[in-house]
């Protein structure tokens, strides 16, 4: 049995790697953190826009939704720094055959495979999303204590690995269809829901992404755990979800690993 | 002309090899969609009009929007011409009477067309969901201007593209670019928000750009634009710069080609 500290140190010998590798191309991380700093504006933008025209959004004022794609923007940001690559990489690898290298290594494929690369821009841009989410907060007047902050934060975890569980879902179509090119595309259409108020969400869109699909309750518990305090429903619902959609996207590349068949000769 | 036809024919055979993959994409835009529906659906609960427009004008203008992405978007292009590049592929077009922009432009048509056939298959699942919710104009005279709007579309998207992916020349990755201008281009060519509730001395800016035809702009003949907006000047107005953009973005393209050739070493069979 591989210990967690085997997979401790295989994870900080990958990030110093990646670390050491994100200063020689300095460039590169130059534009790819410009790249995520736009997108974060594209967002915040967009709520300027609409916000400039009506007072209420389902009854979610301006800066509680900034707090929330804040928040939305902050989960995304620590799944692009620790996850995004390596996963992104499986769909090509599996395609290529090079998904070999991975298999040959010495660990879980799935933890080998996503944890292969910590992206630096990914964590400077987590910054500027929790910078949004500190901003929102301050201009809605609250001073969330020492709990709040650590139930927020155990929640944007929980977020974090349903996000990667997503991702990981998405990704796992490699191993059945012939290219998994813009998949990704896929992931970040679902997750647009997450940038939006539950109370938005009616009728059958609300039994599908409010209580089937995680993609509501990952953004919204965290942040209305800062704006109304604890609500044990949103934390049990969040905990479940995560648990739920870990396991289902472990058995989804479990399933797809054994129809793996090496490309290489 | 032939071998552009066979060029084409290719293209059209490699892209239904991955007909899964638009597929997949083609659901996920019904969703994108919806995300639209439930966003301005809460923006409009209370507020009959916002900026000019109407609820029902507002999903019209994106379910135009994102259906025409399907015939006119440049998804992969760059990232394909940069590979051809990187990869030395490019040089059996220099060895040959093959014009590399033409080959590229043939092989983009033929991915729209297959890409295209699913928008419309999107487009016939989920008009029956939002048709009551929308306000379709029936002008003929807006079809006729649209299409040529969405060609030329067509080809600055391409245009565009096809300058980025020659960043490969230069850099090698070119990725980072390509997402930057994507977040600019998403912003200003009226993907996120109809570009009618910008600022007024934005919009007027932004008209004069080349992010303004890329989706705006056809979109906006096909659905009718808020008051001002709405009539057949506007339209022709607008269509005679998309053209101009069109041809410096053509030009642009070859500029970028020569001089980007004078830097490549061709190394390898």
């Amino acid at each position: 049995m591989i210990s967690l500290s085997h997979y401790l140190r295989i994870w900080l010998a990958s990030a110093r790697y990646s670390l050491i590798r994100a200063t020689m191309f300095r460039g590169d991380l130059f534009i790819w953190s410009s790249v995520e700093l736009f997108w974060i504006s594209v967002n915040v933008i967009m709520i300027d826009v609409i916000y400039s025209h009506t007072a209420t959004v389902a009854h979610w004022t301006k800066y509680e939704m900034l707090l929330l794609v804040g928040t939305s923007m902050l989960i995304q940001r620590f799944l692009m720094a620790f996850f995004w690559s390596g996963i992104f990489e499986m769909g090509r690898n599996v395609r290529s055959g090079l998904f070999d290298f991975v298999l040959a290594q010495p660990g879980d494929p799935l933890f080998m495979a996503s944890t292969r690369k910590l992206e630096l821009d990914g964590l400077l841009n987590s910054v500027v999303a929790g910078g949004l989410v500190i901003y929102s907060a301050g201009r809605l007047g609250l001073h969330p204590g020492a709990a709040d902050i650590a139930l927020y934060a155990c929640m944007v975890a929980c977020g974090v690995v349903i996000h990667y569980s997503a991702l990981v879902l998405a990704m796992s179509l490699a191993f059945w269809i012939t290219s998994s090119q813009g998949v990704e595309g896929s992931y970040f259409t679902l997750m647009e829901f997450s940038r939006l108020p539950r109370e938005a969400f009616k009728g059958v869109a609300s039994v599908v992404f409010v209580w089937v699909l995680p993609v509501v309750v990952v953004s919204n518990a965290p942040a209305r755990s800062i704006l109304h305090g604890f609500e044990p429903l949103w934390a049990l619902g969040l905990c479940g979800a995560t648990l739920a959609w870990f396991a289902l996207a472990v058995f989804v590349f479990r399933m797809g690993l054994r129809r793996y068949t090496s490309a290489s000769s | 002309m032939i071998k552009y036809g066979h060029a084409f024919v290719i293209g059209l055979q490699s892209n239904l090899v991955y007909r899964w993959n638009y597929a997949v994409r083609s659901l996920f835009w019904f969703c994108h969609l919806l995300v639209v529906f439930i966003l301005w659906g809460a923006a409009y609960a209370g507020n009959p009009s916002i900026g000019g427009f109407s609820f029902p004008r507002t999903l019209t203008y994106f379910v135009v929007v994102f259906v025409m992405q399907f015939f006119v978007g440049a998804f992969n292009e760059d990232y394909l011409i940069s590979e051809d590049i990187r990869n030395g592929l490019i040089n059996q077009f220099l060895l040959k009477p093959i014009n590399y922009f033409a080959y590229r432009l043939s092989v983009f048509s033929a991915a729209r067309v297959v890409s295209g056939a699913f928008g419309i298959l999107s487009l016939a699942v989920a008009l029956p969901f939002f048709i009551a919710h929308m306000d379709v104009p029936h002008e003929g005279w807006r079809i006729a201007l649209g299409v040529p709007a969405m060609a030329l579309t067509a080809m600055i998207q391409f245009s565009m593209a096809y300058c980025f992916g020659m960043l490969a020349f230069w850099f090698l990755e070119i990725q980072g670019f390509v997402i930057l201008s994507m977040a600019v281009e998403t912003l200003l060519g009226g993907q996120i928000v109809p570009l009618d509730l910008l600022p007024r001395s934005v919009f007027n800016v932004v008209r004069f750009t080349p992010f303004f035809y890329q989706a705006y702009f056809p979109a906006a003949i096909l659905t009718r634009a808020p008051a001002g907006r709405e009539g057949i000047e506007f339209a022709l107005h607008g269509l005679a710069i998309e053209a101009i953009w069109a041809f410096l973005l053509v030009c642009l393209a070859e500029a970028v080609w020569r001089r980007g050739l004078r830097r490549h070493t061709a190394a390898g069979g």
